[in-house]
């Protein structure tokens, strides 16, 4: 992770970034066209909140640069480094390693309790068992669940389920978090404080943050804001309130 | 994780894992259960063969070959010796006694019988057949004209211990011979035709009412069924490098109704397992195939995370492991309880072809055992690797897409 406490001051070179990025999806005879030649960039720390209406390409925007998808055309780069010719296992190596994903449904494991859905992450990097141990508590401690570790994701609220994605998300240390729609299936004051707390990680941890949207209350974090439309994107200004959402 | 994740998808499914549990263990058991059988009437019918010829018979290829016209084939009293004093070196040998086989007419009044004369040593311990007798008593080394026959012929002639037969035969030489015989003893065996067809006689008796001084066979009991191959070798071995020309023959080779029978149980058995196989894979293919579809979007999930394809199939492998070995375990323990049961009611029934009822059991050996839980194991192990790899290749996009 990066700095601890304060705002993330660290730029360099893009950390995230697409040329000419295209999507097609077949639907019979007719091709449609998800994402249309989009270029983009976000440098470390940076809080890119993406919207757009429903069906505008968000969730395909966000699938590609998450690399569980791939591109029509164009090219997905991350840290500087073209995505396209990779395995399917390096791209997995790749997603474990530098990308935190948050889901709309939170997706957790619904067999694992918060404590081992938040662990798993760190188990595919085949850390040592104490080590995961500390990781896990210090991260579910941040996002305050530490008194709900060994509960399962069916005895957690919308919120807490939420917040364990959010931890699991970040206990591996990734440059890159990745958000659908995190706020889409939680009451406006649950919402509110997930983003607060994603907004808070994003400058304590000086973690890239992209988050996708359709929600204007999320917008209100944003250092950046991204508008989709028909496949195409166009950046938007930034109300000076900018952190102040919170 | 990587052992407990799949234990807790399990018992999260409690009700499929219990139905295919079952499967695999009802497949299991019934297999132990069939093994178990198949070994115990194998191993009666082993008894029995043994009982009825001895480990080895050695004798004159002529004798088995039948290609003798007259009776060549007998062992004189010199060859006789030599044989013995190779047997005595063996290790697996026990003892030995002589046989003396030529047929024969038995008459009772008005009625009569062909038979087979089998003269033996009396009270000679390798092939002892007091056990069989059911009346009268068994034949002593003073008696002469004395004989035992199978309670079908004494039914059939209306004998009984003390009654006087009269048995006519064509001596070696070819002279016809007969001899008055009192009934001292009535055998029962396994087999009708058997009791029908067979008398015992003394074999020095047998000798003088044959005209002869020689035997055809020599009975060779050994410590332990299963030295009967080691044995023969080097019995055999022996023999030619003695220049005595005589064959040894093992106690299934003499009776091809065993090794027919021994191949029909194989044969059954391993149909059963090929059933058996087909079965459980299936019904487990389709179980874990509707429980993985179940969980796609879990499977999405954790691709997103980074677990690789090999880890998901390792996953969701290991998942159809735990079921096929606990099935397998809960099978094997069942059918091993069962056929406890079993065994303590006795049921009994009546090969075919034979007169007394047997007793119905179920052998529980390793042997009996091992076979059927690996072939559960493997049937599961089967079905769940194709649900595992297709599960493993599933794009991660479409997975999450899954509702």
């Amino acid at each position: 992770m990066g700095d601890e406490g304060g705002f993330c001051h660290e730029r360099g070179g893009n950390t995230l970034e697409t040329r000419a990025l295209s999507k097609t999806y077949k639907l019979g005879a007719e091709d449609v066209h998800a994402l249309c030649g989009v270029n983009f960039a976000a440098q470390q720390g940076d809080f890119v909140v993406v919207n757009g209406p429903s069906g505008s390409g968000k969730t395909t925007f966000l699938n590609l640069l998450s690399v569980i998808d791939r591109p029509t055309e164009g090219e997905v780069l991350i840290h500087g480094e073209p995505t396209s010719k990779k395995s399917e296992r390096q791209l997995a190596m790749l997603r474990r390693s530098t990308i935190g994903l948050v889901f709309q449904t939170f997706n957790l494991v619904p067999v694992l309790s918060a404590a081992e859905n938040v662990e798993y992450p760190l188990l595919l990097q085949q850390l040592p068992k104490p080590e995961r141990r500390t990781r896990v508590a210090a991260m579910l401690e941040e996002v305050g669940l530490a008194d709900m570790t060994r509960r399962r994701p069916n005895e957690l609220s919308g919120g807490q389920r939420q917040r364990v994605a959010v931890a699991r998300a970040l206990v591996s240390g990734p440059n890159i978090v990745l958000a659908d729609e995190p706020t889409a299936n939680l009451d406006s004051e649950t919402g509110g404080r997930v983003m607060a707390l994603l907004q808070r990680l994003n400058e304590e941890h000086c973690v890239t943050f992209v988050v996708v949207t359709h929600d204007p209350a999320v917008s209100a974090y944003a250092q950046r804001k991204i508008r989709i439309l028909d496949g195409k994107l166009s950046e938007e200004a930034v109300d000076v309130a900018v952190g102040s959402a919170s | 994780m990587w052992l407990s994740v799949p234990l807790r998808s399990l018992w999260r499914n409690r009700r499929r894992t219990i139905l295919s549990i079952a499967v695999v263990s009802l497949g299991t058991a019934v297999s132990l259960i069939v093994l178990g059988f198949v070994e115990d009437s194998r191993g009666q019918i082993q008894q029995t063969t043994v009982a009825e010829y001895g480990n080895l018979q050695i004798a004159s290829a002529d004798l088995w070959n039948e290609t003798s016209d007259d009776y060549e084939y007998l062992i004189p009293p010199e060859t006789l010796e030599k044989v013995e004093q190779l047997l005595t070196v063996d290790p697996a040998y026990v003892g030995r006694t002589a046989r003396l086989q030529f047929p024969g007419l038995l008459a009772s009044g008005s009625r009569t019988q062909v038979v087979q004369a089998v003269a033996i040593e009396p009270g000679n311990g390798v092939l002892d057949s007091s056990s069989s007798i059911i009346s009268g008593r068994d034949l002593a080394p003073e008696d002469t004209a004395a004989v035992l026959i199978g309670r079908s012929l004494a039914d059939r002639l209306s004998l009984d211990v003390g009654d006087p037969l009269i048995f006519t035969l064509t001596t070696a030489a070819g002279a016809y011979n007969a001899t008055p015989l009192i009934v001292t003893g009535i055998y029962r065996f396994q087999s009708e035709d058997a009791e029908l067809r067979t008398i015992f006689l003394p074999l020095v008796f047998g000798q003088l009412l044959f005209g002869t001084s020689g035997v055809d066979r020599v009975v060779v009991g050994l410590s332990d069924l299963a030295k009967t191959d080691g044995a023969r070798n080097r019995i055999q071995a022996g023999l030619d490098g003695s220049g005595i020309a005589l064959e040894v023959k093992t106690w299934y080779e003499l009776s091809p109704f065993y090794e027919q029978l021994s191949g029909f149980f194989d044969a059954l058995f391993g149909f059963l397992s090929l059933a058996v196989t087909v079965l459980v894979f299936f019904i487990i293919l389709q179980v874990l195939t509707l429980s993985f579809l179940e969980r796609t979007r879990e499977i999405g999930t954790l691709r997103a995370l980074g677990t690789t394809q090999g880890e998901v199939f390792r996953m969701f492998f290991v998942e159809s492991a735990w079921l096929a070995l606990l099935g397998a375990l809960v099978g094997v323990v069942g059918g091993v309880l069962f056929s406890i049961a079993f065994n303590a009611v006795g049921i009994e029934w009546r090969p075919p072809g034979t007169i007394d009822p047997v007793t119905f059991s179920i052998v529980i050996t390793p042997m009996t055992v091992v076979p059927p839980f690996v072939v559960g194991l493997v049937a599961t192990l089967i079905s769940g690797l194709f649900p595992s790899i297709r599960t493993s290749r599933i794009r991660v996009v479409d997975a999450l897409r899954v509702e």
